[in-house]
């Protein structure tokens, strides 16, 4: 679009002239260019420079025949419209040159009759403008009828500019501007009209002044911005045009096509413009397609194709840039359904990057064209030569020859073949490849933000082709090495073919024998496109510089590898130009996402899923190819993870003595290793499995030809996934390994278990462990065929009813305290092992590691486990022993363990209970002694100063029989004072041994000293220990403490000195220091001493019966007075013991 | 004229493609198909259009390029055709038509129970059926 002369590029602006008074030119040429419209100003500064506006060209005989147009449009019109041909003048005067001194009248006079002549025969407009300095300089009246007269205007065009004052000044400019755009509009209109005139009578000799009067008209419909009708008449003259293409003979054939298409692309820059300008971008586009549709089969002759398609790509580059600059927008009425009858237009029409994409097409298909008629013009034209002198005629589109004959400079028309070879070689000193390159840059850019993946692919590719034209061979093969993922990720194998060929080119040329290789064997192994068979109509792609696609072809492609790497002449020419980048061996590395897995791929699957070290196991290496030829392999050296494992196979058809560069590899002779293509060669071996953990096929290297290394990623069958592209091909699919389950599940690792541990760990349990003790597990640990170094002993304790926890939830909450807690670890001399290995020493309540000293073969060593338990509970426990078999660092990675673990019962060793005997009231009792309702709430009852009995029963609930020490109890502070408790009978000869079962009864003599009502006799506390022969738990004691829960029956015999209300049988529970009080509502018969109906109270638990005493239950009863019924209430406080 | 039918697959590979031309243009219509692909996923996905469109197989003209021209067609299956012509004025009955008659044609050749689906269409019969169908076009006795 930048090509094109402004004029075209620009909306025409109406054009005035000032002649006169230059100091003022400038404030009006400012106003009148800020119009709305705007106006352009040609400003003369004085009269005598107005004959430029007189008409420029000869006078034309009006007698003389008219003559036949030389051509369509002259290139100077609209410039000339724009810069010399001004609708109106304005001849500026200032007042006292026109008023007093005669002269300067009579000048200015000649001044104006100057002008006049200069616009005579025009349709220019005369304005007269007077400047007066201020507005009350007035002017006399006969001095401006006098010039209005001279100048033959109308009132109206004579206007005062009053030069001083501001006001003043502005009104009468926006006066003049107006006078201005009335005569403008006037001006042009008469000229439209003019011209239209001559069409609309048809009064024109050529096609050509039919032509170039539409042009008029419009540019002058235009210049009043009247769009429509400017529209209206550049579409008729692209019409007309249209036609003349078969009609005119003025030019040959060739340059009369070229001026027919640069006047075409004149109309069609000036009817997009206005379309695009007004929003008509759907108009807009249509239009192009009209255009497009009408001009793209006008090729011309073969040897000018090439101008037909600058032309044409030029003519999508401008509508591309035009779209691009008036920012089009797909209009919200279109109906969104593209592309069908609702709306014929598509997405892309309306990107500018599609028709960028398509100028640089066009722009290719030049330089195709170029090519063709360059070498076809060096043969034929060689002896003509280029004529000299060629420039644009003033026509349009036309070329003349300048002739010079001594002064006299004359212009001569070319013959098209003087033409032809002149246009060839202007076009052959561009660049074009630049020019594509920008372009499809460009269109890659936008389609690439639009996500059309596809589209800018196409772009980049087109890029890539240039490049490689060029003779940029790095950027081209960077270009299609992107353009190429696409291709293999859907599968479009044709397309990648073609990228492939180039690519390889590429790299010879560039000298990277590698990347050659590789994308040879890339396209050897591609699948064909074949549509439905028909191979022959497939085979007839061409297919840039890697041939078409053809069985024959990858297999030729495949040979020419081989050449390579044997450094052989090929004999189709391909030289051996790697000779020095060639390296002795190439290395190509195929994993799992290279598009080289069709080259090679390697399936490695063991036939078990874990091994015993040092045992044999069985592989299946699988190998298949998809190259067309056999692949005859040299050596295949599988490699694992393990290195000692890696072993090699050679082809027995090498006659080369192996060369073992790796001592630990097994070689292995095969009798042949040939893949053909798409058939699994099968490899099964038996190799020693190493250490224990994960032994893992990592790769498999194939030797092909001596020099070329192909490293495959091993692949499981399991997860083996579709080969690319061939996944789509309709052919049979083979599994890599006979064993049907082998290949759907085989792994290509394997895992190697440890060593059977040599070392034996021994718990021993001394049956239930008793609550209170601590209790000792012995550990041994005894080693049959391992030295034990670095050991590490775990401990675990584990509640056996799950959960994990030892202790209960509520305690757990309260304190620190477990159930059963883990106190230490002792070795078996009782040292303790803290000197040892402090830092691996760690004993937590349910979780302690220990070390374990080194021991050589044959060695033991035990410990012993102290566990004190709190609470009868069954508990796991965990042993386990990690070693290593020596100290060198690796021999301690690898680490064997031995696990044992042990349930342990814990039980309750004795059971306590209790009873207190007291001895019988032997004093009688006031009655206001016995407690009524209410009081604290102790209701111990032990009579003063008497020998109350208690008696304490501990019975073995144990299977071991247990020796008791002693039992005493132990009086808190306040009950040795209160009270005094004594052994009646002790446990003789130190301990008592109870048997399972039994029981043992100790008796003390409970003796109050003081009357309290609130008083706790103290702990009863029992020190044991286990009964064993061994005597080794002699020295544990365990301490018990209770206290004592009640509940009671009553009986209540009847009295024949009372009679009484009530059950006589009742039986009551009682919380611990509770109350109960019984209450029975008596009736005396007697008065006197009286006996109180008995009342006998029995514990149930302990079967003890408490009687009060006669004295006790003894009333005095008064005798009544007048009334003989006198309530008493007796409350029988229930026993506490404690 | 028609000068190229295709059917790609999900993965936008080409299942089946044929140029019907004497030219050696037919790798350009391999890459005039390919690119059609990207008028297809916008027309596809884009969410400007309105509902009762979603069920309408034919997608009409995806884009002019060069003097072809190039129109599309989603099976319920979402297997795309493609179809390549130089006719300057198609109707587009006529190319729902001869889609139509293509979609037979390509439902019987996968209905084949040694078809894979996804895979190439190799038949042998369904090439001439094509044929047949591409000759056919425009020709007035299509409807």
């Amino acid at each position: 679009m930048e090509d094109y002369p402004e004029e075209l590029r620009m909306t025409p602006v109406s054009l005035v002239s000032i002649v006169g008074c230059p100091e003022l030119h400038p404030s009006i040429s400012a106003a009148l260019s800020s119009q709305q419209p705007p106006m352009n100003t040609l400003a003369l500064p004085d009269f005598s420079k107005a004959s430029i506006l007189a008409r420029s060209g000869k006078a034309r005989d009006p007698l003389a025949p008219p003559q036949a147009p030389a051509g369509i449009l002259k290139k100077d019109w609209l410039l000339k419209h724009r810069t010399r041909v001004p609708a109106a003048v304005a001849a500026l005067f200032r007042a006292d040159q026109v008023s007093g001194d005669p002269a300067q009248w009579l000048q200015a006079c000649s001044d104006l009759e100057n002008l006049k002549s200069a616009i005579q025969g025009k349709n220019t407009k005369l304005v007269v403008v007077l400047v007066q300095a201020q507005a009350s300089d007035e002017l006399s009246e006969d001095v401006t009828v006098a010039l209005r007269k001279r100048a033959e205007i109308d009132s109206r065009h004579m206007i005062v500019l009053v030069e001083q004052d501001e006001t003043e000044w502005s009104r009468s400019l926006s006066k003049l501007k107006n006078v201005f755009a009335e005569l403008c509009s006037a001006f042009y209109k008469e000229e439209g009209r003019r011209i239209k005139a001559r069409i609309e009578k048809r009064n024109f000799s050529s096609v050509e002044l039919s032509i170039r009067y539409c042009f008029k008209v419009a540019v002058y419909a235009e210049f009043r911005r009247d769009w429509p009708e400017a529209l209206k008449f550049y579409e008729e003259g692209v019409r007309v045009l249209r036609e003349m293409i078969g009609t005119s003979t003025r030019l040959p054939p060739t340059q009369r096509l070229v001026e027919i298409k640069a006047v075409a692309e004149q109309f069609h820059f000036k009817i997009s413009t206005l379309l695009l300008h007004a929003g008509k971008v759907v108009e807009a586009i249509l239009w192009f397609r009209k255009h497009i549709r009408s001009y793209e089969r006008v090729v011309g002759t073969p040897e000018v194709a090439f101008l037909h398609w600058e032309w044409f790509s030029r003519q999508f580059l401008v509508f591309g840039e035009l779209i691009e600059t008036t920012a089009a927008t797909v209009p919200d009425t279109l109906s969104p359904r593209f592309g069908t009858a609702d709306n014929a237009l598509t997405e892309w029409e309306f990107q500018p990057a599609y028709y960028y994409q398509l100028a640089a097409t066009y722009l290719r298909e030049k330089r195709y064209a170029i090519e063709c008629s360059s070498s076809v013009a060096n043969l034929t034209t060689e002896a003509s030569g280029i004529p000299e002198s060629v420039m644009p005629s003033v026509y349009v589109g036309q070329y003349v020859r300048l002739f010079e004959q001594g002064d006299t400079v004359s212009v001569l028309p070319l013959s098209d073949t003087e033409y032809t070879s002149y246009a060839l070689s202007e076009a052959e000193r561009f660049q074009d490849s630049y020019e594509i390159i920008a372009l499809f840059r460009k269109a890659y850019e936008s389609f690439q933000s639009l996500g059309a993946t596809r589209m800018a692919s196409a772009c980049s590719r087109g890029m890539a082709i240039e490049y490689y034209a060029a003779g940029d061979f790095s950027n081209a093969k960077q270009l299609f090495d992107g353009v190429a993922g696409l291709y293999r990720q859907e599968g479009w194998t044709t397309l990648l073919w073609e990228n492939l060929g180039y690519l390889r080119e590429c790299s010879r040329k560039l000298n990277f024998p590698k990347d050659f290789i590789s994308y040879s064997l890339e396209m050897a192994a591609l699948p064909l496109f074949s549509g439905s068979g028909e191979e022959n109509r497939e085979n007839k792609i061409k297919s840039g510089p890697g041939g078409s696609p053809t069985i024959s072809r990858r297999e030729n492609i495949q040979q020419e590898v081989i050449n390579v790497l044997k450094r052989k002449q090929a004999p189709d020419g391909t030289n051996d130009e790697f000779d020095n980048a060639m390296e002795e061996t190439t290395h190509l590395d195929i994993d799992q996402i290279s598009p080289l897995r069709m080259v090679l791929t390697a399936s490695v699957a063991f036939h078990d899923q874990s091994v015993k070290p040092g045992s044999p196991l069985l592989i299946s290496v699988s190998l298949l190819s998809h190259l067309p030829s056999p692949v005859v392999v040299d050596q295949l050296e599988v490699q694992f993870n393990q290195s000692d494992c890696n072993f090699v196979v050679h082809s027995a058809q090498e006659d080369s003595p192996p060369l073992d560069s790796n001592l630990h590899d097994q070689v292995v002779q095969a009798t042949s290793l040939t893949l053909f293509t798409n058939k699994w060669m099968r490899l099964t071996r038996e190799i020693k499995s190493g250490q224990s953990g994960k032994l893992e096929c990592l790769s498999v290297k194939a030797t092909i030809n001596k020099h070329l290394v192909i490293c495959c990623h091993a692949e499981s069958p399991a997860s083996m996934e579709d080969f690319p592209l061939w996944k789509f091909e309709d052919h049979v699919e083979t599994l890599p390994t006979k064993d049907n389950v082998l290949a759907f599940s085989g792994q290509k690792l394997i895992q190697v278990e440890e060593p059977d541990a040599q070392v034996d760990l021994v718990l021993n349990s001394a049956g239930s462990a008793l609550v209170g003790e601590i209790f000792i597990v012995p550990a041994t640990i005894l080693s049959k065929g391992h030295a034990v170094h670095s050991g590490e002993l775990k401990i675990n304790l584990v509640d056996a009813k799950g959960g994990g926890l030892l202790m209960s939830p509520r305690e757990a909450e309260e304190s620190e305290s477990h159930d059963v807690e883990l106190l230490g670890v002792s070795t078996v001399d009782g040292k303790e092992l803290k000197e040892e290995v402090d830092s691996i020493r760690k004993i937590q309540y349910s979780f302690g590691v220990v070390s374990v000293p080194t021991l050589s073969e044959g060695d033991s060593w035990s410990c012993k486990l102290e566990i004190k338990w709190h609470r009868a509970k069954s508990v796991m426990l965990y042993v386990s022993l990690g070693y290593s078999l020596g100290s060198t660092e690796e021999e301690a990675l690898l680490r064997l363990n031995v696990h044992r673990s042990l349930q342990i019962e814990g039980q309750i060793p004795l059971l306590v209970t209790h009873q207190l005997l007291r001895p019988f009231r032997r004093e009688p009792l006031l009655l206001s002694e016995i407690r009524s309702l209410g009081g604290d709430d102790k209701k111990c009852s032990l009579a003063m100063n008497e020998s109350n009995m208690f008696i304490v029963n501990a019975r073995n609930c144990t299977e071991v029989p247990l020796r008791l020490h002693s039992m005493t109890i132990e009086p808190d502070d306040d009950g040795k004072q209160l009270c005094s408790v004594q052994q009646v009978s002790g446990i003789s000869n130190g301990h008592a041994v109870i048997a399972p079962s039994e029981e043992y009864k100790g008796i003390f003599s409970v003796n109050p000293r003081a009357s309290s009502s609130n008083f706790h006799l103290g702990d009863i506390c029992l020190n044991w220990s286990r009964d064993s022969s061994l005597g080794e738990d002699q020295e544990t004691h365990v301490i018990m403490k209770q206290r004592l829960p009640e509940e009671i029956k009553y009986s209540l015999v009847d009295s024949q000195n009372f009679v009484f209300s009530g059950a006589h049988n009742h039986a009551a529970f009682i919380l611990p220091k509770s109350e109960h009080i019984v209450s029975h509502k008596l009736v005396p018969l007697g008065s006197g001493s009286q006996q109180l109906p008995r009342i006998t109270i029995t514990s149930v638990r302990y079967s003890a019966a408490l009687t009060p005493s006669t004295s006790a239950a003894t009333v005095f009863v008064y005798p009544s007075e007048p009334k003989f019924n006198l309530e008493t209430s007796c409350s029988t406080s229930d026993e506490c013991v404690s | 004229m028609i000068v190229c039918v295709a059917v790609v697959g999900h993965q936008n590979n080409p299942l089946y493609l044929q140029s019907f031309t004497e030219a050696d243009d037919a790798l350009k219509l391999h890459h005039i198909v390919h690119c059609s692909l990207d008028v297809i996923d916008e027309r596809v996905n884009n969410p400007k259009r309105s509902a009762p469109t979603l069920n309408e197989t034919f997608l009409g003209l995806l884009y002019p390029t060069e003097n072809y021209k190039v129109y599309g067609y989603l099976t319920n299956t979402k297997v795309k055709f493609i179809m390549v012509t130089t006719d300057l004025d198609v109707k587009d009955a006529d190319a729902r038509n001869f889609f139509r008659k293509f979609h037979a044609a390509y439902v019987d050749a996968v209905s084949n129970p040694f078809h894979v689906p996804g895979k190439k269409i190799a038949s042998r019969s369904f090439g001439v059926r094509v044929s047949t169908i591409v000759k056919s076009f425009g020709s007035g006795t299509t409807g």
